[in-house]
């Protein structure tokens, strides 16, 4: 008997046709001929040096529209993992390096079509305006399994510097082009209850994420951002049948800029989804999702006064269906349909692209998809 | 935005009463290779161990998980009735720690008799065969 080799290499890859009637999503959507740029491209590499030893890591290449160009790949996660305790009852783990947040049900496998439910995850949670420093971190992550009758509860902490993006600078001060953002110590906490094999699934997790903001001039002046998001998650599994639901409340805070990029807001976001498969081949999918920018201002109404900015952009009401279809292997097609009121969740780049947006919007998509 | 919060409750509640077979298929066995010292598994650890999710027996020895294709009769019987879960969740679970960096995926292979020789011949191997087909190669795990 020799020793089994462990190295393994797999990989993804995606592509979308986005059309709208109004307002651009991901790209120019709302052109009679659509945009095609949403593209993701991901390989991985694995193996096990030591018996409780795994060694991981990923380059993902992505377009999401404009901002989020196909650029080099980048490593999406580089972990050395480190089970150093196994017992009847329970194990517990390190990973080092740059790990993926288990923030809610999908995070950490936001980018990868084989684990979405849709080809758009319910954007009220799993926007792309603050995609990049909710995606991952560079640090530790602890975590540990303890079994019970018939369940187990995990618990994952990690702490560590998130990474920044041209979008997360827009999304906090409006604009990309006035200075750098930098990760500073952030934590992530998860604790989740699998009963029956994943029969249902009950989580809530905690995030603080901290940056700070070297300002190029006098406006908006260097200060600080954090964002500190609760989600309670739940899922329920039948043969046939899923059913997910998650809420989030959200607090986004910056400090010590010039007035008025100081701001203390508290969103709240949650969907409720049902899947139906429909033999081994397609699924259908129906969630209602809502997006409030701030529980203090639900309408938009006040911060449309103070800003002239129209008050639909500070939420988002989206009724999706959708229907997926893997003819072979591992090879998969798909569409949805969005109908949606508010543009709260909408990537934009300037407040002229926001100035324009409507209120009320369809969006339609189609995406190919391969795993490996 | 109450109305959510009360229907996960109801159906949390409903769970609690609900019962599955599991364990208990008397055609279908978890197999491992000789060199696992351990008689039996409790089936959180086994669903752990074939969820990907944990790597080692208590003893610190190295497992290797084999599975057959998620069609295959024998892979379904396992997963739902030993394991009590379905195999596309199965998959799915495999997807999530492939493409997370929290674990790798099993190795598949494509028959039975191929699933008892791997198992056989690889220290630490795991997988799961028909009672009627078993060979003195490989052993018997029982589940708690």
């Amino acid at each position: 008997m020799e020793m089994p080799d462990t190295f393994q290499v797999h990989g993804f890859m995606s592509q979308a046709l986005i059309l709208t009637d109004h307002n651009d999503f991901f790209g120019p959507s709302s052109r009679d001929t659509g945009s095609l740029e949403y593209t993701e491209l991901g390989l991985n590499a694995s193996f096990r040096p030591r018996s409780n030893v795994l060694v991981a890591g990923q380059v993902l290449a992505r377009q999401a529209g404009d901002m989020q160009q196909l650029n080099e790949p980048e490593l999406d996660y580089g972990v050395v993992d480190y089970q150093f305790f196994t017992d009847s009852n329970a194990n517990a783990g390190i990973q080092l390096g740059r790990f993926k947040n288990p923030l809610g049900l999908y995070n950490q496998t936001r980018d990868v079509a084989a684990t979405r439910p849709s080809i758009l995850l319910p954007q009220s949670i799993y926007f792309d305006r603050t995609r990049q420093p909710a995606l991952s971190a560079d640090g530790v992550m602890l975590y540990s399994e303890a079994f019970m009758n018939n369940g187990s509860v995990r618990f994952q902490f990690g702490m560590g510097s998130p990474r920044l993006d041209d979008q997360s600078e827009v999304s906090v001060l409006g604009a990309g082009t006035y200075g750098d953002f930098s990760g500073e110590t952030s934590y992530i906490g998860q604790m989740r209850y699998e009963h029956g094999g994943g029969e249902f699934v009950l989580a809530l997790t905690y995030a603080d994420v901290n940056a700070e903001f070297d300002s190029r001039g006098v406006r908006p002046g260097s200060g600080d951002f954090s964002f500190q998001p609760w989600i309670l998650s739940f899922q329920f599994n039948l043969e046939n049948w899923s059913f997910t639901t998650e809420y989030a409340i959200r607090n986004i805070q910056t400090k010590g800029f010039v007035s008025p990029y100081n701001y203390d807001v508290t969103g709240e976001s949650w969907y409720v989804q049902l899947s139906r498969r429909l033999g081994s081949e397609w699924q259908w999918l129906l969630r209602y999702d809502s997006l409030v920018t701030d529980i203090d201002d639900r309408s938009g109404k006040e911060f449309a006064r103070a800003s002239g900015v129209p008050a639909f952009t500070r939420y988002a009401k989206d009724w999706t269906t959708g229907l997926q279809w893997q003819p072979y292997g591992r090879f998969m097609v798909s569409t949805e349909l969005h109908h949606i009121k508010g543009t709260g969740w909408l990537p934009y780049q300037d407040r002229a692209e926001l100035m324009s947006q409507e209120k009320y919007w369809n969006l339609l998509l189609f995406q190919v998809s391969y795993f490996f | 935005m109450r109305q959510p919060l009360i229907a996960c409750i109801c159906l949390v509640a409903a769970l609690l009463f609900t019962v599955k077979s599991r364990g208990d298929d008397p055609m279908v066995v978890l197999i491992a290779n000789p060199s696992v010292i351990q008689t039996s598994l409790s089936l959180e650890t086994v669903r752990a161990i074939f969820a990907m999710r944990q790597r080692t027996l208590t003893d610190g020895q190295a497992v290797h998980v084999f599975v057959l294709p998620d069609g295959d009769p024998l892979h379904e019987a396992f997963a739902k009735r030993i394991l009590g879960v379905y195999p596309h969740q199965l998959r799915l679970a495999w997807d999530r720690a492939v493409f997370s960096g929290t674990g790798q995926a099993p190795n598949e292979v494509a028959t039975a008799s191929a699933m008892l020789k791997a198992v056989a011949s690889t220290p630490g191997g795991i997988g799961y065969a028909y009672r009627s087909e078993l060979t003195n190669q490989v052993r018997v795990l029982d589940i708690e």
